[in-house]
């Protein structure tokens, strides 16, 4: 898998960036607004897909794979194996569902629990349909006091008129980036520690 | 008429007793002879009896006899026949119809008036008086139009009044259409009656006796006092003085016959003088006639003389038009023999000469003209000039365009370094200074235009097979240069197969980086990206390279065309129909049909050809050139074809919107069939390349080269072809290109030994829909749809047939109970057959403790983690399936063991939440 994986991305960096949320709150729109600048009005849960694009993220030219999961699942076991591939997540909501919003707790403390070893994820809170404002359920302040809670980015978007649909995408990405620097750094200074993991952040950048 | 009347009265009707009234002298219709009189008449003796005789007078002598009479009683209709006209027939109804014509129309009147008064007055019997005309106007103050009962009664009305005007007024009243007998007739008869007194007549006149008249005879009676007293004397003095008024007339007729002997005398002299007079005038006549013959002469002569003058005067005009129009100024003709045909003066001198020498030669003489010795010396004169200076004009444009020649080629060596075409443009602008003397030359010597032609030409076709040569040659180290730098960036230099850069730059790494790795054909694509990132550079300079050599061609050609249509003179009607093709360029849009030519007229066309012949001979070298840069750029890699194809269409599709007939556009339109060549070349090669390609047995398939080669074809099409004209050649490519990747991804599939065939359509399939989304090619929507069903699919059963493993046994037993239940055995009973018995479930459920799950699971997702690769990022997407499907199966078998052993209380050696904790701890140590 290295080996391959090395031959592969040679020169570009691949960050991978997580959707997850509750069923319905646009995940699967969002992404393929990212992806190929078009909106499905249609609703389909998603099970799980996977996409990859090249993306100019400040000069440098990169690889961003999404993976878009299921909101519906009985079991949330089952997200761990994904969330432990992910590198950021965007946690998404619907601004017009208030229970939508509140899941998002529970979708961080997982991803927390999976991702334990690791002191600061890569996270954005995205309160998603801005676009239909009077449908409006979460107040702005009160998820932005939320994300101001757990340190993150909260960030409106709408993927029915792309707005900010870029900028999540984008912010994610560069504070994978600016993670990745830092272990690297880390792991420079101290060669000890997690040999798996630095395995794997090296076989990325090959 | 009188003395007839009374001839009458006294012969036949006195001895009758009968009074003559009236009388009309008639024939019968349709006779001649007028000698029959009717007469109307009263007995004297009463009962009064009114008659109508005919009284036919004898041939001989003044004899009147008796003939018919008719009583007025038996009268029934007078029909005077014509109302309006005065006509003298009419017609008596008595026991028959007798027709009669009177003398006179007047005559008619009076005895029908008569006849009708006399029935007024005796019989008061309807007689029908038919045909009269009963109408008469009055003037008053205005006119007042009136319609009498009958005609006779507006006669006697009308005569009335008159006759009161007569007596009392005097006044001009004006009787307009009243017969002139009717109002003098009345006259004497009304002093008739006044004389004859008691007259039975003079009852009927006596109404008209008006006052006047009375007081005239009472005046009159009593002058003589006696006369009441002594009629006798009275009427002796009346008598008397009768006669001595009768005396005095008599005297006076007398005294006349004097007079009228001496008028008698006067008209004999008066005579006389105009026989005096007609002999004069007859002498003037024959003085007259001699005059005339002499003025006759004179005209004769005077014609003569003007006819000699107007003859001098067109003789004098044609002198002079001959002199005129066949006249050369010294100065024309010096300038032909000898003019300077270097510098300009010297030239629109020669032209001004050549075009009078050519007026002069084509003055249109009538016929006779060429007769004239003078005539014919002129025009042989004229000739030999003509030849002459065109020898001389000829041989001296030999020379300019031999020393253009040689003048351009020393320029060449200056072009070689840039991807430039000289300019021709000054050498054009000399020659043109001449385009005048060279239709000159057309129109009067056209061997010797055909010679300079094909000189021309001969030169021109020389220096432009060098300069274009050079060009060429140019353009392509510019492009092999351009790829090899590229190359050089990568790899090292050598250029691959003709299979296209791209695969060969891969080969060439595979081996430069000297992996342990076999040359793999999954190596092939990984070396795409860096590969291709570079050929895209590669690509648009070729692109540029490539427009430039057209764009430096079109004008040259363009340029070359123009000054050839000019200078040879076969420009006429150009514009005309480059107009008309536009229009039809327009509806044809990108389809570029010739058809329309022939509906230019004759001569143009002809023209046309002409221009396109030489061009094709001067230009000869392009078509070569261009294919074997073509071909040379085909060569370089097979995908410039596309750029070639939409560069090259767009180019012949705005040379045909100048003229689709003209030397360049047919020359591109020719190139044009070669790059499209090139292209289906292309397409089909990638076709082939799929259809040939061989997949290593060792290692995992991944992502196919072919499908990410078509992906990057897809984008670079998609690119140069964004608002190309030949965007369906494109389409019609992608849908051949598609399938051949669907086919080929399924055949690769079916080989594939390491791993498994749903893995590589699933994989395969989901790239092919992530590039079609991306790319979005509107006419393979039907593709992209398959690809994501296909991927699905296989997705599907993938999860579905790896799952089969991990619970094997588990999974024979319960389907063997789902087949026995299948069979129709209750679900109750199945633990009754001795294979499924609680027993055996037991034993099965026995061999799949938790651990051994946990092993099987972890063993799964290593095996999958190594059947998917990592480019398509499906391992997440794969397992999440999997554990879905994994718990759905657990769910199933639970589910199965509850209905077909109820109550046995076997349950599995783990929960549902072991297989959690189990996908937790996978996840945990990946």
């Amino acid at each position: 898998m290295a080996a391959s994986k090395g031959k592969n991305q040679s020169s570009l960096a691949l960050h991978k960036v997580i959707m997850v949320g509750s069923g319905g709150v646009g995940k699967s729109a969002l992404t393929l607004q990212f992806m190929y600048d078009e909106f499905v009005e249609d609703y389909e849960p998603t099970k799980a897909d996977s996409y990859r694009k090249k993306v100019v993220l400040d000069g440098e030219e990169v690889q961003i794979d999404i993976l878009d999961t299921a909101g519906q699942e009985d079991y949330a076991a089952i997200r761990d194996n994904y969330f432990r591939s992910g590198e950021g997540f965007l946690l998404v909501f619907s601004i017009t569902e208030h229970e939508s919003f509140t899941a998002t707790a529970e979708f961080r403390e997982q991803i927390l629990r999976v991702k334990a070893e690791e002191d600061k994820i890569p996270l954005l809170v995205v309160g998603n349909k801005s676009d239909l404002e009077e449908r409006r359920q979460v107040p702005v302040e009160e998820a932005r006091s939320k994300a101001e809670e757990w340190g993150v980015q909260y960030v409106e978007t709408s993927a029915k008129t792309r707005a900010n649909v870029d900028k999540v995408f984008f912010d994610l990405m560069r504070e994978i980036r600016a993670k990745k620097m830092s272990e690297n750094k880390d792991k420079n200074g101290k060669k000890s520690g997690k040999n798996k993991k630095s395995f794997k952040e090296r076989c990325c950048l090959l | 008429m009188t003395a007839i009347k009374h001839a009458l009265q006294r012969d036949i009707f006195t001895p009758n007793d009968e009074r003559l009234l009236s009388i009309v002298n008639v024939c019968k219709a349709g006779k001649k002879k007028r000698n029959c009189f009717l007469c109307a008449t009263v007995t004297t003796e009463r009962p009064v009896q009114v008659n109508v005789v005919k009284v036919k007078k004898s041939d001989k002598g003044d004899f009147y006899k008796r003939q018919t009479a008719w009583a007025l009683r038996d009268l029934a209709v007078v029909d005077a026949k014509d109302a309006v006209k005065e006509n003298p027939e009419f017609d008596l109804h008595f026991d028959k119809v007798y027709k009669w014509v009177a003398s006179s129309a007047v005559e008619k009147n009076t005895f029908i008036s008569c006849i009708w008064k006399l029935n007024q007055r005796y019989l008061r019997k309807k007689i029908d008086f038919i045909n009269e005309n009963p109408e008469f106007d009055l003037h008053f103050d205005k006119v007042y139009k009136w319609v009498a009962s009958s005609a006779v009664e507006k006669n006697t009305f009308i005569s009335c009044i008159w006759k009161l005007n007569q007596r009392y007024l005097r006044k001009k009243i004006d009787f307009i259409n009243v017969s002139s007998q009717l109002l003098e007739e009345s006259v004497p008869s009304g002093e008739n009656q006044s004389v004859a007194g008691g007259d039975e007549e003079a009852v009927d006149e006596y109404q008209e006796l008006n006052a006047r008249e009375e007081q005239d005879i009472e005046i009159m009676m009593e002058g003589c006092e006696y006369a009441i007293a002594n009629a006798e004397a009275f009427a002796e003095k009346l008598s008397r003085e009768l006669q001595v008024l009768d005396g005095a007339n008599i005297q006076s007729i007398m005294a006349s016959e004097k007079q009228v002997n001496i008028l008698m005398k006067l008209l004999d002299e008066a005579l006389k003088e105009v026989d005096q007079i007609e002999i004069k005038l007859s002498s003037y006549e024959e003085m007259l006639q001699s005059v005339k013959e002499q003025m006759d002469q004179i005209s004769e002569s005077n014609h003569l003389i003007h006819l000699s003058y107007t003859n001098n005067v067109k003789l004098q005009s044609e002198i002079e038009f001959l002199v005129n129009h066949m006249d050369l100024a010294k100065g024309h003709i010096k300038a032909l023999q000898e003019g300077d045909l270097t510098s300009s003066r010297g030239i629109e001198a020669c032209t001004n000469a050549a075009d009078a020498l050519l007026q002069c030669m084509n003055v249109a003489l009538r016929p006779g003209h060429d007769m004239l010795h003078a005539v014919k010396q002129q025009q042989q004169r004229f000739s030999d000039l003509r030849e002459q200076f065109a020898r001389r004009l000829a041989s001296h444009l030999n020379s300019v365009f031999v020393q253009q020649g040689h003048d351009q080629s020393s320029t060449l060596a200056q072009h070689s370094v840039e991807l430039t075409l000289p300019n021709h443009h000054p050498f054009h602008r000399d020659l043109l200074r001449y385009a005048k003397l060279m239709e000159w030359l057309k129109n009067t010597d056209y061997g010797k235009y055909e010679g300079l032609t094909k000189n021309y030409m001969d030169y021109l076709s020389r220096l432009y097979e060098r300069e274009i040569k050079d060009f060429f040659e140019v353009a392509k180290i510019k492009m092999t240069g351009t790829t090899k730098e590229g190359k050089k960036f990568g790899l090292h230099g050598s250029s691959g197969k003709l299979t296209g850069s791209t695969s060969s730059l891969n080969k060439l790494s595979v081996q430069s980086s000297g992996n342990r790795r076999s040359q793999s054909s999954s190596l092939l694509d990984m070396g795409n990206m860096s590969a291709s990132d570079l050929d895209v550079a590669d690509r648009t300079k070729f692109d540029k390279i490539f427009e430039q050599v057209l764009s430096e061609l079109e004008p040259l050609c363009l340029a070359e065309q123009d000054f050839i249509s000019k200078f040879f003179k076969l420009q006429q009607h150009q514009n005309i129909s480059g107009t008309t093709t536009n229009e039809t360029e327009e509806i044809d849009g990108g389809n570029l049909s010739r058809s329309y030519i022939s509906g230019v007229p004759q001569t143009i066309s002809s023209e046309k050809d002409m221009i396109r012949q030489m061009m094709t001979k001067i230009f000869r070298c392009i078509e070569p050139e261009l294919n074997n840069l073509i071909a040379l750029g085909d060569k370089i890699d097979s995908f410039n074809s596309l750029y070639m194809l939409v560069k090259m269409s767009h180019h012949v599709w705005t040379a045909q919107n100048v003229d689709p007939a003209s030397f360049l556009s047919t020359t591109l339109g020719n190139v044009l069939v070669t790059v499209k060549r090139n292209f289906d070349k292309c397409i089909s090669n990638q076709m082939k390349q799929m259809d040939e390609v061989k997949i290593s047995k060792k290692s995992k398939v991944g992502i196919l080269p072919f499908v990410a080669e078509f992906e990057e074809f897809a984008a670079l099409a998609e690119s140069i072809f964004k608002n190309a004209e030949r965007r369906g050649d494109l389409d019609k490519a992608y849908i051949k290109l598609i399938r051949a990747v669907f086919i080929s991804v399924e055949k690769v599939a079916n080989e594939s030994q390491k791993t498994p065939r749903d893995v590589v359509m699933m994989e395969n399939f989901h790239h092919i829909f992530a590039t079609l989304s991306r790319l979005k090619i509107s006419c393979l929507e039907a593709e992209k749809k398959e690809a994501k069903l296909k991927y699905t699919e296989h997705l599907q059963s993938y999860v579905v047939y790896s799952l089969g493993q991990p619970l094997e046994k588990l999974n024979h037993f319960f389907e063997g109970v789902e087949a026995r239940v299948a069979q129709g055995i209750r679900e109750e009973e199945v633990s009754y057959q001795l294979a499924f018995n609680k027993q055996e479930l037991r034993k099965v459920i026995k061999e799949y403790p938790g651990k051994e799950v946990k092993k099987g699971l972890d063993n799964l997702y290593k095996k999958v983690d190594k059947h998917l690769c990592e480019e398509e990022n499906l391992l997440q997407v794969v397992w999440h399936s999997m554990q879905d499907e994994f718990i759905r199966q657990y769910k199933h078998f639970e589910g199965l063991i509850a209905r077909c052993y109820p109550g046995s209380g076997i349950t599995m050696e783990f929960t549902i939440q072991d297989i959690l904790d189990y996908c937790s701890s996978i996840a945990q140590s990946h």
